[in-house]
């Protein structure tokens, strides 16, 4: 809020988090060009010098199913190399001390539901990201987690990387290979639609790996952090969110969907210098 | 301590790649498998490369290095028709066979090899061969229960010369259901109640499983294996010694 001519006018800073859009795009561009060079590595042409993994063995997820098995036996899913193991660990050292910054920086599919939603932001305006009730919504947030509990027990039941049938982010990558299940693609195409209308409608409600990395907000060591002695309650904060969390009812965000996209702080929405930050205890 | 977003997007690159480089450096950063076929554990074969482990990913030179059948055979038994033979990977056989009204994939070349090598093999699945395969085992010395078997899983009509495309239907569609198991033989539905039922003890089973009985004892033994990463063969070749022994 600024004063002008005495009167006092709200003004938005519609800035983002750029640094985040470039990174967004670099990893998503990374991993589709992995994706097809894999494709192409299977017919003996590829592109040189870039890795030509399968998706399986580039996900943090495949870490985390196959933790069970590797804990009991001592070898990995089917389909789940090493790789995905290092990834998990990297993901979860991240999220101590950043908090879900892979979901907000990193992951493809989180990137492309944003693209999605910023077409569903220009069609709706205001009311984008505001069709679910408040009272549904608060329930549906905890379905990651019955997800998650699912995948991994089916998991563990059948040795087998059962989630991929599903997984709309393997099907992203995959969509032009045999490999791919109509599972994922029904579930990806869901998702993209109803981006139109919420933002990461994936992340919110079914993301079994947000589920486990969400956990880590309780107690990372860098929060989202309001400076209520200069915080002017506009609410810029709460709205910006993609998210939806109140961020303006809080002095820390502890809540288990914050990815870390930074789009909150006074480094992007918030009109008032320092007031929201992401910071450690204590910081000043 | 307070953290921009500059500093937040260079220090999660650095993070994310230097651990890769890092795992890298010390060896254990791999993106795909070894190649190597899991061994049998126990009893007679073990040591041995174990068939049931044979994965889609398997070109017919892994298929060769591990089990000692070469492309040229395996070429012959599924009508293979490629200008690389050793290059060509298991997975592909479902694009191969895509036209046949029974799966002729991975689990296949599975069978093959383990009939072909003389090795065991679990029959409880509906697993179908190329009737060039079976002509081509038609001299190995098999058990009456396994030449049944390949009575009544061939998909029909295509010789060892001819192309993919002419298979049809299975000359015989298998349609039988399992037997119950008390006949005390243990199959790919025998449960560990099953296992206690018949009289052997709690010990007794642990000792052949090498870990805890599952708490829930109506876990089929072959979905047990599975979640283990055990070997049914193995597991169903000890377990079914300490039933007979019980007779």
């Amino acid at each position: 809020m600024i004063n002008l001519f005495g009167r006092r006018l709200r003004i938005f800073r519609p800035r983002s988090i750029w640094v985040r859009r470039v990174g967004q795009f670099f990893f998503f561009a990374l991993i589709a060009l992995i994706s097809i060079n894999y494709t192409l590595s299977e017919t003996g042409r590829g592109i040189p010098l870039l890795s030509n993994a399968s998706l399986h063995a580039l996900c943090p997820f495949g870490g985390v199913v196959t933790i069970y098995q590797y804990a009991t036996s001592g070898t990995f899913v089917q389909k789940i190399h090493e790789s995905a193991f290092i990834l998990m660990i990297i993901g979860f050292f991240l999220a101590i001390v950043f908090g879900p910054v892979f979901c907000g920086w990193v992951c493809p599919l989180g990137t492309v539901q944003e693209w999605v939603s910023s077409l569903g932001r220009k069609i709706f305006k205001k009311r984008f990201n505001h069709f679910v009730p408040v009272k549904v919504d608060r329930v549906l947030r905890f379905t990651r987690y019955l997800v998650l509990a699912w995948v991994i027990y089916m998991t563990a039941a059948t040795g087998t990387l059962i989630f991929s049938a599903y997984d709309p982010y393997f099907a992203l990558f995959n969509f032009w290979t045999s490999e791919v299940a109509i599972g994922g693609v029904v579930i990806l195409t869901l998702t993209l639609v109803l981006s139109l209308f919420v933002q990461r409608p994936w992340c919110k409600y079914a993301c079994p790996y947000g589920a486990v990395l969400g956990i880590s907000n309780l107690f990372r060591i860098f929060s989202i952090r309001r400076n209520v002695a200069t915080c002017t309650q506009c609410s810029a904060c709460t709205t910006m969110c993609p998210m939806n969390i109140a961020v303006d009812e809080k002095t820390v965000v502890r809540d288990h969907q914050c990815i870390s996209c930074l789009e909150c702080t006074s480094e992007a929405v918030c009109p008032v210098a320092k007031t929201v930050a992401f910071s450690t205890r204590g910081a000043k | 301590m307070t953290l921009s977003s500059k500093p937040l997007a260079v220090i999660v690159i650095v993070i994310l790649f230097g651990g890769i480089l890092l795992s890298s450096s010390l060896g254990v950063w791999s993106t795909e498998t070894s190649k190597q076929a899991a061994a049998f554990t126990t009893g007679e074969f073990a040591g041995q490369a174990n068939p049931a482990d044979i994965r889609g990913s398997y070109s017919l030179a892994d298929i060769e290095k591990n089990f000692g059948v070469s492309p040229e055979i395996l070429v012959k038994a599924f009508g293979i028709q490629t200008e690389n033979p050793a290059a060509f990977t298991i997975k592909e056989l479902e694009t191969v066979y895509a036209d046949s009204p029974v799966e002729i994939g991975t689990s296949s070349v599975r069978l093959f090899v383990a009939f072909y090598r003389g090795l065991p093999f679990d029959l409880s699945s509906q697993i179908f061969l190329p009737k060039s395969a079976i002509d081509m085992l038609s001299d190995k010395p098999l058990s009456a229960e396994q030449k049944a078997y390949l009575e009544t899983h061939v998909a029909g009509g295509i010789s060892a010369d001819a192309s993919p495309s002419a298979v049809t239907t299975p000359l015989v569609q298998a349609t039988k259901t399992p037997e119950p198991s008390s006949d005390r033989l243990i199959k790919g539905l025998t449960t560990f109640r099953d296992l206690l039922s018949w009289g052997l003890t709690s010990d007794a089973i642990e000792k052949v499983l090498g870990l805890p009985l599952p708490a829930d004892l109506s876990v089929k033994v072959k979905d047990f294996a599975t979640a283990n990463n055990l070997s049914f063969e193995t597991l169903k070749l000890g377990l079914q010694s300490a039933v007979d022994a019980l007779k």
